[in-house]
């Protein structure tokens, strides 16, 4: 009994690992662009992406210039095992030239040796048109390991005819929003300002950053790992309250029940970053001219410091053969208008592009009808400058992220409080970091 | 070649030797073949197990031992080059100071505190009812309890939690009717709800052990309790019970190893609900730290730990039986 259920469970596993399938077709790339040249063909590279619109801006690539060829795949989102299958590929050996990281999973993939240090291959031509705070992200200890495609700081998505109706002044500050969840919950029932997401790890990151917490430092030679610090506690025990005193909901929000609480009016706001203003429109086409865009809440009105929440960077890995055509393409990719113009072309999206020279582009790409003509750009535009630069993501964001969300989910379940769950996740985080030997401090 | 007859077997010296040798030097070599023949067989025998043995435990045992151990460094932050260094018990501190670890431990300690002295217990009194012939129909309902361990348990699981989800599941639909509002996924019922799993697909297994041990109670043993005036449930808690116990001593130790093992069932449910996270159970934790983490010294340690903890258990559960033995064995 014993032996045939081990077998099962290893069955499980099996079936559970995502396959690393499609790797094969990563083999293709080889040859540095001067051979491929030579024999008169252009240099081909692969490129993985779960970025939608990546294949219009492939194609839009491949037809401007004759020297570089890139063969697309199309991935599952990170968390749905397209950070897992480019993990496999890379321990095989066969990791595409280019891959899409976010943010937050850049330092990982680093240290893991899948990307290579980019810092000789960037020219200065791009590394002046990114914004600085997007390059600091993804560089350490002077070695930049990708580079940034877009920049989103955190937005407040507003339904401008339900504060009308009920007489609600768009909050500047969060004392401001607390009065305002109190005047939703008491002028209509069973409705709320918004929502505190129990799938919000990164939301939770991104308050925190507006708050001038530090969740990891490097300055000192080690990983200060500081989860729970004072500006996060803040954080915490604001939305603490507003949980307490039932003025939020709790639940997630990137889910099904959220998107219905959005589509029946339950729910009058969503924090998200800056892209979400296309992921609205996408999901509730029914609410055209009824939302509107408003800088996120701040601690003080002086203060016009703002967080971050999603964003994605292009990386090349330790397996591509053919690194110079590689930066070629992510060159074109970030900082390109043509580039832009074919990703907003697939359909809505609003990415707020980390090389500010685009943003004319994509405030002329972007169809601002949804929004009643308002101008979200340069709204965008504004909030970005204000992103504070002091932030660093972890070496294992993904898990340190989602331990947070486990705990939460418990919270949502009447076990526990948001700071237990960072507590948590503070110390789980600290133990994962130690058994991989990197030198860390708790902050 | 075969030496069953002493006319073949002289042949056979006969053949390989000069005649002369005499009766006492023949002895010899065809003990000897005997004897080559007897290891000959046992080594074709036994050497699949080892083989399996040292092939798929003890060489996977040996990796993670040593990836426990070793580790690819980098110095600092952790962007240089690596290097293998001995990092002694770096992992085991990490995994034991990691509080998602230590919650998926006690996880799995309340599920063994629930399921096994049910699961125990349950099969027992099944198995008294059809050997005592109470039970009309014994064929079917053997054959009926133990279908359902015939289905693979990531089967079950899926069927299982189809009758769980809410909006899915009839089963809640017709609780809902009857004004019974019941998540089986909720916090406090998704242990129970997997526990529920577990005995719908082993408690015919575990059925048959006790019922085959009750079928070899002595029929002499019954009949002179029955002579002494015992009823039939006398019978059964006084005198079958204490002739079952080693199946019973087997039965909790298997249950026990294979709980401590839970993977497959919580996995899948933590697809449908978030109170089941990534890091559930231990074996769910190893499987989170090697496949998300990447991080193969924790994934390893933790591993270790739990091979630990299901050795000195099992270890301790047949010293406790050994123990309860002895007494009643000595009165006897």
């Amino acid at each position: 009994m014993h032996g045939r259920h081990r077998r099962r469970s290893l069955l499980a596993a099996l079936a559970a690992l995502p396959l690393g399938g499609a790797a094969a077709t990563a083999c293709s790339s080889g040859g540095g662009p001067d051979r491929a040249q030579a024999r008169g063909g252009p240099a081909r590279i692969t490129f993985w992406s779960a970025l939608r619109g990546s294949q219009e801006v492939v194609d839009a690539f491949n037809k401007s210039q004759d020297r570089v060829r890139v063969d697309f795949e199309q991935i599952p989102g990170g968390q749905q095992g397209g950070y897992a299958k480019l993990r496999n590929a890379a321990r095989a050996g066969n990791a595409p030239d280019v891959a899409t990281v976010e943010y937050p999973q850049v330092p990982g993939f680093a240290i893991d040796g899948v990307l290579r240090d980019l810092t000789p291959l960037i020219s200065d031509r791009l590394r002046k048109a990114v914004l600085p705070a997007a390059f600091a992200l993804t560089t350490f200890e002077k070695r930049t390991y990708s580079v940034p495609l877009d920049i989103e700081p955190m937005m407040l998505f507003y339904r401008r005819d339900l504060f009308r109706k009920h007489g609600i002044d768009l909050p500047r500050t969060w004392a401001e929003f607390e009065d305002a969840a109190r005047t939703v919950r008491r002028k209509a029932p069973g409705k709320r300002l918004t929502t505190f997401p129990s799938d919000g790890g990164s939301r939770l990151a991104g308050f925190a950053w507006q708050a001038n917490g530090q969740w990891f430092d490097t300055r000192n030679g080690a990983w200060e790992v500081s989860l729970a610090d004072g500006p996060t506690r803040k954080v915490i025990a604001y939305w603490q309250r507003l949980v307490d005193e039932d003025l939020a909901f709790q639940n997630p929000i990137d889910t099904p029940v959220g998107v219905a609480q959005i589509a029946k009016s339950q729910v009058f706001t969503k924090m998200s970053g800056a892209w979400d203003a296309g992921g609205i429109m996408g999901s509730q086409p029914g609410q055209k001219g009824k939302w509107g865009v408003a800088p996120s809440p701040r601690w003080d009105a002086g203060n016009r410091q703002v967080g971050t929440h999603g964003g994605s960077t292009f990386a090349i890995t330790k397996d591509s053969r053919n690194t110079e055509a590689a930066m070629e393409f992510i060159e074109w990719q970030v900082s390109h208008p043509d580039s832009l113009r074919a990703r907003l072309s697939s359909g809505i999206s609003s990415m707020y592009p980390a090389v500010a020279g685009l943003v004319p582009v994509a405030r002329k790409a972007f169809d601002s009808g949804y929004y009643s003509g308002q101008d979200i750009y340069t709204l965008f535009e504004k909030e970005a400058e204000h992103v504070s630069d002091q932030w660093v993501w972890g070496p294992r964001m993904t898990s340190t992220v989602r331990t947070i969300e486990d705990g939460l989910a418990r919270v949502e379940g009447g076990h526990g409080t948001i700071l237990g769950a960072v507590e948590e996740a503070q110390r789980s985080t600290l133990s994962d970091l130690k058994s991989l030997g990197l030198a860390t401090r708790e902050g | 070649m075969t030496a069953t007859t002493p006319s073949t077997s002289t042949a056979a010296v006969r053949d390989g030797e000069a005649p002369a040798s005499g009766p006492g030097r023949r002895r010899t070599p065809r003990k000897r073949t005997a004897r080559q023949r007897e290891l000959g067989a046992c080594g074709a025998l036994m050497t699949p197990f080892f083989l399996l043995l040292l092939t798929v435990f003890l060489i996977p045992v040996g990796g993670a031992v040593y990836l426990s151990f070793f580790s690819q460094d980098q110095p600092g932050l952790g962007f240089g080059p690596e290097r293998t260094v001995f990092a002694g018990f770096r992992s085991y501190e990490a995994v034991l100071s990691d509080p998602t670890f230590l919650s998926s431990l006690a996880t799995t300690g309340l599920y063994c505190l629930i399921y096994i002295p049910l699961i125990a217990v349950l099969a027992l009194a099944i198995a008294l009812l059809l050997d005592s012939g109470a039970a009309k129909l014994r064929r079917t309902a053997q054959l009926s309890l133990f279908l359902p361990h015939a289905v693979p348990g990531i089967i079950a699981a899926i069927i299982w939690l189809y009758l769980y989800t809410p909006g899915l599941s009839p089963v809640v639909d017709l609780l809902n009717k009857g004004d019974i509002d019941i998540n089986f996924l909720g916090v406090n019922t998704v242990l129970p709800s997997i526990v529920n799993i577990a005995v719908w697909s082993n408690l015919g297994y575990n059925v048959v052990i006790f019922y085959a041990a009750l079928q070899a109670v002595p029929r002499e043993v019954l009949e002179a309790s029955v002579v002494d005036g015992a009823g039939p449930v006398r019978t059964a808690l006084q005198v079958k019970v204490p002739l079952v116990r080693p199946s019973a001593v087997m039965v909790v130790m298997f249950t026990l190893i294979w709980s401590l093992q839970l993977f497959t069932e919580p996995m899948l449910l933590s697809q449908s609900t978030r109170v089941v996270d990534s890091r559930f159970t231990p074996n769910m934790y190893i499987y989170d730290a090697a496949f998300t983490r990447a991080n193969y010294g924790l994934a390893a340690a933790a591993s270790v730990i739990l091979l630990v903890i299901i050795i000195a258990l099992s270890y301790a559960v047949s010293r406790w039986s050994n123990r309860a033995n002895t007494p009643e064995e000595a009165a006897q």
